[in-house]
């Protein structure tokens, strides 16, 4: 009898053992350990170590132009999403032919055409960095808009219902029922872009902004050495793009406490 | 109840594609009548006690509430909104606010009361209802009848003189549709006019004034509860009675 008992202690804790393995988040422990070693055999090497130095400088721009475009993109975002279920026919239908044209147009194009045509008519064509920024929030600005629609159109119409059933106007039930909802809601799809933005922030390179990808060109050219600069440079983004991730991740989880 | 018209509806019709959801319907409420509509799915009840309150919109005809064209410019439309409290079927609280957030931000938004104003409101009113100790939850920690008599008192707050019930009970459990007819019972005795779209007859027999029995978008036949369930005078209400009733 006692050793039965043994037994299915035994197991019982086994089985726990495996189930804490099945939370253990794989991926990253690979990734992790992956990107340590990497690291490691890279400031071991000093060509990678040259490159490396070099480059953080890029990282510092991408970051900062991501940023700052992200959340000039939030508010455009926010603004045409509302534009779009709106029920005011000209404000929906500016909102609309935003909305489309810019998510029909490649965002380089918008790029070029933002440093080499709006640029200069605003007289900001000294500041590439501006004409980037400008570029990316307006092209993103249009993805956040259907972000933000699609969150709002998610809301049960009973919410709104009750809401206007109190007396509040559309504009209130909008500010303190669709929309604290609607954000909770469409948080994880706004924090991918955000990581989508990151590395579309290297488009920018073509605007001789010397961020991440374009001191990575710059590199190359200079040390012939094609290989390890591009390790180099991908090492970085994937390093940023992992750490949003996980963001996004936790931002998920908190945002998900106490909702039905 | 032998007050003045406070709901008056005068040939209200109302399309949906081919269906004719409501067929020139009048029908007027009392000050303090406790009024209320049956009839089969599909018969335009809950369509017409949403017209009360411009949640649908009439092809032709007009309401009026206390005094109000409903029907009309924009303009009104909230100030007419907050004389008049609704329940919904599903309840429709704020899942992101709290209970007493729930009750209160109407309360701030719309009447312009203070915040200690309409937190005192809220705890009268959840002592009320019968569960003050639920004030900081939120509606998702609530059982289908406490999350439906937070939704009566976050109505009751905006003191309005109207209250319409759209199929209060129906998506409850059994045992707790009581709890929530109680609170409309006590309602009723208090003098508050209602509107009520439900089936429950025990609610009808204790509470209702009057009954109305829709269907196919008119209304067939009224009287009082009594006078409807003891002698239904058309073919129609007879059926449907004897469905209901089994």
């Amino acid at each position: 009898m006692a050793g039965t008992r043994s037994d299915v202690q035994l197991t019982r804790r086994r089985m726990a053992w495996s189930r804490h393995l099945d939370t253990v988040p794989w991926w990253l422990v690979i990734v992790l350990a992956a990107g340590a070693l990497v690291l490691f055999s890279m400031l071991s090497n000093e060509r990678y170590v040259n490159a490396l130095s070099y480059l953080i400088r890029g990282v510092r721009l991408t970051v900062f132009i991501s940023v700052v475009s992200y959340l000039v993109a939030l508010v455009l975002g926010l603004i045409a999403g509302l534009g779009r279920v709106s029920r005011n026919k000209l404000i929906n239908t500016i909102a609309t032919l935003y909305v489309e044209v810019v998510r029909g147009v490649p965002l380089l194009v918008i790029i070029i055409y933002a440093h080499y045509v709006v640029a200069p008519f605003l007289g900001t064509n000294r500041q590439p960095v501006f004409s980037g920024i400008m570029a990316l929030s307006f092209g993103y600005g249009a993805y956040l808009a259907e972000v933000f629609r699609a969150g709002i159109e998610s809301i049960e119409r009973g919410q709104g219902e009750a809401a206007r059933s109190l007396g509040m106007s559309y504009r209130q039930s909008m500010r303190y029922i669709i929309l604290p909802q609607a954000i909770r809601r469409v948080l994880p799809p706004l924090g991918n872009d955000f990581v989508a933005m990151l590395k579309d922030s290297s488009l920018v390179s073509a605007i001789a902004i010397s961020e991440l990808t374009k001191l990575g060109q710059i590199e190359a050219a200079r040390t012939f050495d094609t290989f390890r600069t591009y390790n180099a440079v991908a090492f970085l983004y994937l390093t940023l793009t992992l750490i949003l991730s996980l963001g996004v991740r936790y931002l998920e989880r908190i945002s998900s406490v106490g909702r039905r | 109840m032998d007050g003045d018209e406070i709901i008056t509806i005068e040939h209200v019709s109302k399309q949906y594609g081919k269906l004719r959801a409501l067929d020139d319907v009048s029908l007027g409420v009392r000050r303090g009548e406790v009024m209320m509509i049956i009839g089969p799915s599909g018969s335009g009840k809950s369509t017409l006690l949403r017209c009360i309150n411009h949640l649908e919109v009439p092809d032709s005809g007009h309401v009026v509430v206390d005094g109000v064209e409903v029907n009309e410019e924009r303009g009104n439309i909230n100030a007419v909104r907050a004389e008049v409290g609704m329940v919904f079927q599903r309840f429709e609280l704020f899942p992101h606010l709290s209970v007493l957030d729930n009750i209160c931000l109407a309360q701030q938004q719309v009447r312009q009361r203070s915040r200690r104003e309409s937190e005192a409101v809220a705890k009268d009113l959840l002592d009320k209802v019968g569960i003050p100790e639920k004030i900081t939850a939120y509606p998702a920690q609530l059982s289908g009848g406490q999350q439906q008599r937070v939704a009566i008192a976050r109505a009751l707050a905006m003191q309005p003189k109207v209250m319409l019930f759209d199929e209060p009970t129906s998506a409850l459990d059994p045992e707790m549709i009581k709890e929530v007819l109680d609170v409309m019972v006590d309602l009723a005795a208090e003098g508050m006019t209602m509107v009520v779209v439900s089936h429950e007859m025990g609610f009808a027999r204790n509470a209702a004034h009057r009954v109305v029995f829709m269907a196919d978008g008119k209304i067939v036949e009224q009287g009082p509860p009594e006078d409807l369930f003891g002698a239904p005078q058309h073919e129609r209400t007879k059926l449907f009675l004897s469905r209901i009733l089994h």
